[in-house]
């Protein structure tokens, strides 16, 4: 068969994030009280770097130098200025870039010093704050995240209602205790309904950061 | 309304401001903020409260807390009903609505306690004797009867309406009770750091502190409780739990714990759960859950005004209740005395103390002082009255008869330390001589066992052990204990003991166990016939079942077998028990996962968009995929589904494939690896080309199949069937770390990141035309069948595009990051709306694919092997792959295995069935001429009729030939033909256009 040239459609290309139709932003739960703060993350860039057979050091040299971070050995989230790099496993982390500008370039760089798998779009993100924090995060936490056992940019690989998540401890707010979550993307829906459950009785406030 | 008859005057821990209206079996009653249901009952003279479970005999209140086997209640109503409420642990509340269970027609008045009557027949073991014969008749006739006439509450019959939740919590040291040795125990961690928690099944902490006068440190016991519990309070790393019982302990010190976050309130507040399931890891545990009073079997024991003498003194000195107006103290220590002095303190009379030690001239002055007549050496014989105790009948040393009138017979016999939790992983307690009970003896890594639960029953005891292993819990868990505090002196307290386990010769039935309606007469007849170990005992007599798992009983019953064996009570056996401790709701065990969230949902970014077209979802593993798309008009699913597959095949269709595993393979060795795992060849594949392949498992079975596309020198990204996904990443994580850790390889999912769609039919081409930005060329020269190559959308929006088909005809798939796959759904139905692109489901897609005889999950079911289903020419002979030498085996190259072939109906008209087996025809059905069975089928809009896939012995050699497809699950047998399993295209000529 001829190939048909149709005129390029004009499409509209809007993206949807992977917390839309889970939820927005808003508020739930008990009325006058925000025990819990939730920022939905979106428009950052994701990506697991995997070192190659003997390739750690060269691509933690590379890391470093590009965007001045040391690539942890063990769970723990380095921040940087613009990005931050998490462990996931061994010689195996999770690179964030605050945006989306250059990340590409970016990736393709460390292409030459590890496996670079694009993962921007494939979790679903989450910050929470607030005072009752710790409270609402042990009905699905199956580790001690008392401050003295997760200390500030700890990090971890486990579970929340069989929903697999990956969740680090940043620097404290005015509140408390202040983590970050990730949760595959497909199961967003399923993990909400989990948390806005558990949420509930302390009051949260929704916001899109 | 009546007026709390029993209630003292003053004292209780009860807020006399505070009233609160409840009833029972409809009758409004009264009672105080500080209640329990039973205190509250009693304080309005209410004592029958039950119906035994077996005779339907009356029941009251046996004791004060959760062992309790008599009172059991139901609460509240319809969705909310709960049987087997213990009214001794019910917590008071405004309009709590509770009713008697086990009776008919009314509690006063019981037909069925006419069973009392016919008892010789309901002795131990009834069950198996009386309704062995005729075995049908057990399920439809004696089962139900038994059933309606024994038993205790009702279920409720809907579901249940408020929210449970699970949580987790962890801490250097747990403490399990907060009487005097919790509360020393927590004190003495506490103060030196420590995470603790504190759990206490009571709404109120203190332990027996709250029903004793006791004094602590020269100051009565109430204020030393008070500085304590102010000061945990004031420890920031104390957690202080009350109304949680932990109900068992597992491996590596997690405790199980569930918190009545609401029980004691009407219905739970808005956002609050009914109850929380907790799971607690400590690193160190005091169990200091403190002992449990044992009754003595005498004729009549179970009468309502019978009552452990503890108990007593609980209601007395707790609730501020005399629970009777003319007192009798049976007694076989010295524990039971303080009942009598506490009574006679309140201002209630006590008219007999019965205590079966000799006389001796200390308790004879005391008892003068009481005001009470002593029996010493003496027993009570027999407790009497019809729905409630009117008089006990005592023999005293002498072995004279007198009758006394009484309403209240407290029974003290000793306790038995509450060392449950020591059990629950195997321990077995050790049976003490001198303190005639069962004490903890192997323990569990790291729990150690305080006061009462360990058999030290003195105050003075409990507090020294408690601050004790407090401050070694604190040292074991790694903090610095700070020194020890001067020991608390108490008031003077003695714990003589010889207990009575039962007394003989009395007329009328001397109950061991109540709840189960076993009496000390069922335990001689199980030692008659043979059942004498104590676990045959318990399943031969009931004895220790059911919701009080024999807390009351259990060591009478051990004790009368003893007897009768001419053993010893450890001889004879020992009490052991299991998790739970007491009964827990199974919605505290499921927290949150009911219903929809019985286990997580995963949705494929394209979700929003299928809805909105009116998918019907199907589940897919935990998937929901669009199974079909009906239009307005369409009534059946066939009807959809047909018109999907048409427009296929005549034009353009849309279907989301995100759901398939993607896997991202990398590395210099990621080939060779491939060429491992697959059994068809990969090397030779070109970069931007994909390629079919199928995975064996280690047996030389069909484990997987899907396309895998070369995306650079060392870069692959596997696909996998959606079914399969984590289980073939999780063997390829094994592939590569044990078997292949030298290969230079990484792999990761990547899933989640992509949203991906086929675009299959003959305008497939001209639809995606207008979406992939115009540079990219997509001519057939150009972008040939099973080319795999990135190109981009929207203006340089990265995507990948594969030019695959599972429907044979000319198709492709286009992946772009997720957030991006809802604007691809709406460009492509923009793009195709010229050629009526048409969304389709799975269905159609099984429908497409059966008629262009691919295989999926019905028949890689872990039963075929690759020549089974007419891929033999996929294993390669110039390797080696996983599977090859399993494949290999004899057996599985049996050319008499069943191969897959297509079926058609005889007669077009007729439908067939999936799991259809294949007979010969004229062969009987049975299992000798089973030949195959159909595994799947779809009425094909091309051809018109019924087409089908199976697997039939023979296989393709068979071509042309009928046989039966019988199915007798849905009454089918259809004469079929075997035909190639190809239906459609079979040149193939549609998948190059």
């Amino acid at each position: 068969m001829a190939e048909t040239a149709t005129s390029p459609t004009a499409i509209a290309w809007v993206p949807r994030g992977a917390w839309s139709g889970s939820t927005r932003a808003g508020s739930f739960g008990a009325e006058g009280v925000s025990g819990i703060i939730a920022t939905l993350l979106g428009g950052f860039g994701l990506a697991t770097l995997i070192a190659g057979t003997g390739g750690a050091s060269s691509l933690s040299q590379a890391v470093e130098r590009r965007l001045g971070i040391v690539l942890p050995a063990t769970p723990r989230i380095v921040r940087g200025q613009t990005h931050d790099a998490i462990w996931s496993g061994p010689e195996q982390w999770l690179l964030r870039a605050a945006s989306r500008d250059g990340w590409s370039a970016l990736l393709g760089e460390l292409a030459a010093h590890a496996a670079v798998s694009e993962q921007s779009d494939a979790r679903a993100a989450l910050r929470l704050s607030g005072s009752q924090v710790r409270k609402v995060l042990a009905k699905g936490v199956m580790l001690d995240l008392h401050p003295a056992a997760f200390a500030v940019g700890d990090a971890a690989l486990t579970s929340i209602a069989h929903v697999g998540v990956q969740l680090w401890r940043l620097p404290d707010g005015p509140d408390g205790p202040v983590f970050e979550i990730l949760v595959a993307r497909s199961m967003a829906g399923s993990f909400w309904s989990w948390f806005s459950a558990s949420a509930a009785e302390f009051g949260c406030t929704v916001t899109a950061g | 309304m009546s007026a709390q008859p029993f209630r003292l005057a003053s004292g209780g821990l009860i807020d006399r401001g505070h009233q609160l209206e409840f009833s029972f079996d409809g009758t409004s009653y009264r009672g105080y903020a500080g209640d329990t249901l039973a205190s509250a009952l009693l304080a309005n003279g209410v004592r029958l409260v039950g119906r035994s479970f077996k005779y339907h005999r009356p029941r009251g209140i046996l004791s004060a807390g959760p062992e309790e086997p008599n009172a059991l209640v139901e609460l509240r109503s319809g969705a909310r009903r709960e049987p087997n409420s213990r009214a001794t642990v019910v917590e008071l509340f405004a309009g709590l609505a509770a009713s008697s269970q086990n009776r008919w027609p009314s509690l006063a008045f019981d037909l069925l306690s006419l069973n009392g009557l016919v008892s010789p027949a309901l002795v131990a073991g009834f069950y198996y004797k009386t309704f062995m014969w005729p075995a049908s008749f057990w399920e439809k006739l004696y089962e139900p009867l038994i059933r309606r006439a024994a038993g205790l509450g009702r279920a409720a019959g809907a579901e249940d309406p408020d929210h449970y939740e699970k949580a987790f919590a962890f801490c250097d040291v747990l403490v399990i009770g907060a009487g005097p040795a919790g509360l020393s125990a927590a004190l003495a961690a506490g103060r030196s750091g420590a995470r603790v928690i504190l759990c206490d099944e009571d709404f109120r902490l203190g332990g027996r502190l709250l029903a004793e006068r006791r004094e602590i440190g020269g100051r009565p016991g109430s204020e030393w409780l008070a500085a304590t519990l102010a000061e945990l309070a004031s420890l920031p790393e104390v957690r202080i739990m009350p109304r949680t019982t932990v109900f068992g302990l597992y491996d590596h010190g997690v405790y199980g714990a569930v918190e009545r976050v609401a029980d004691h309130l009407p219905e739970p507040p808005a956002h609050q759960p009914r109850q929380r399931g907790w799971r607690i890891h400590a690193r160190r545990a005091i169990l200091a859950a403190g002992a449990l009073e044992r009754p003595i079997v005498f004729a009549g024991n179970d009468l309502p005004g019978v009552m452990l003498a503890g108990a007593v003194r609980s209601y007395v000195n707790r609730h501020g209740v005399l629970p009777g107006r003319e007192s009798v103290l049976f007694t076989a220590g010295d524990d039971g005395w303080r009942t009598a002095r506490d009574i006679a303190a309140a201002g209630g009379r006590v008219a007999a103390i019965v205590d079966s030690r000799p006389d001796d001239p200390a308790r004879k002055a005391l008892a003068d002082k009481i005001g009470a007549r002593l029996f010493a050496g003496g027993a009570v014989l027999r407790a009497r009255g019809g729905r409630q105790l009117r008089a006990v009948t005592i023999r005293d040393a002498s072995g004279a008869v007198t009758e006394l009138a009484c309403d209240l017979l407290a029974v003290s016999n000793g306790w038995n330390p509450t060392l449950h939790l020591t059990s629950h992983q195997n321990g077995k307690p050790a049976w003490n001589e001198e303190l005639h009970c069962f004490v903890p003896a192997a323990l569990p890594a790291g729990l150690a066992v305080a006061g009462s639960a360990a058999g030290r029953f003195t105050l003075a005891q409990a507090l020294e052990d408690g601050a004790r292993l407090g401050r070694e819990a604190t040292a074991e868990a790694g903090l610095a204990a700070k020194p020890a505090e001067p020991t608390l002196t108490t008031d003077p307290e003695t714990n003589g003991l010889s207990p009575v386990w039962r007394v003989s010769g009395g007329k009328g039935k001397a109950f061991v166990d109540y709840q189960n309606d076993v009496t000390d007469k069922d335990v001689e007849l199980a030692a008659r016939e043979g059942f004498r170990p104590v676990e045959h005992l318990k399943r031969y007599t009931t004895l220790g079942m059911a919701t009080d798992q024999g807390k009351t009983s259990n060591l009478a019953g051990l004790a009368i077998m003893a007897e009768q064996t001419g053993r010893t009570i450890p001889q004879t056996g020992t009490t052991t028990f299991r998790p739970p401790y007491t009964p827990v709701a199974i919605g505290a065990l499921a927290g949150h996962h009911r219903g929809k969230d019985f286990r997580p949902v995963r949705l494929a970014p394209t979700h929003e968009w299928s809805k909105e077209q009116g998918a019907v979802f199907v589940e897919a593993g935990p998937w929901l995929r669009a199974q079909y798309y009906p239009k307005p008009g369409e009534t059946d699913w066939l009807t959809t589904v047909n018109r999907e597959v048409r427009a296929v095949r005549s034009s353009v269709g849309l279907c989301d494939v995100s759901t398939l595993g993607k896997i991202d393979i990398q590395g210099a060795d990621a080939a060779e690896f491939l060429e491992r795992v697959y059994s068809n060849g990969w090397k030779a594949l070109p970069v931007g080309k994909a390629r079919y392949g199928l995975m064996l498992r280690e047996d030389g079975f069909v484990m997987d199949d899907g396309t895998t596309s070369r995306l650079g020198e060392q870069h692959f990204l596997m696909t996998t069937t959606t079914a399969n996904a984590g289980k073939v990443m999780q063997h390829l994580e094994f592939c590569h770390q044990v078997l292949w850790p030298e290969l230079d390889l990484r792999m990761v999912s990547v899933s989640e990141q992509w949203a991906q769609a086929a675009i299959a039919g003959p305008k497939a081409r001209e639809t995606l035309r207008g979406v992939v930005d115009p540079e990219h060329d997509l001519s057939d020269a150009a972008f040939p069948y099973l080319a795999a190559r990135a190109v981009t959308v929207g203006g340089g929006i990265p995507a990948r595009l594969f030019r695959i088909s599972f429907s044979g005809e000319l198709a492709y798939e286009l992946a772009v990051p997720a957030d991006h796959g809802d604007a691809m759904m709406r460009g492509l139905m923009q793009a195709g709306a010229a050629f009526g692109i048409t969304p389709y489901g799975t269905e159609a897609l099984g429908v497409l694919r059966i008629e262009k005889g691919h295989v999926a999950g019905n028949e890689l079911n872990g039963q075929t092997t690759a020549r089974d289903l007419g891929l033999g020419r996929m294993m390669s002979s110039k390797k080696d792959f996983i599977g090859r030498l399993m494949a290999g085996r004899a057996a599985l190259l049996d050319q008499d295995r069943p191969a897959l072939v297509g079926f058609k109906p005889a007669e077009p008209g007729q439908r067939l069935r999936a799991g259809a087996h294949f007979i010969g025809i004229g062969r009987s059905a049975e299992m000798a001429n089973d030949e195959g069975y159909m595994t799947s089928v779809a009425y094909s809009p091309h051809l018109n009729h019924w087409i089908g896939l199976g697997l039939i012995r023979g296989g393709a050699a068979r071509i042309g030939e009928r046989v039966r497809a019988y199915d007798p699950v849905r009454n089918g047998d259809v004469v079929v033909e075997i035909c190639s399993p190809v239906f459609v295209d079979p040149e193939g000529a549609r998948l190059h256009g």
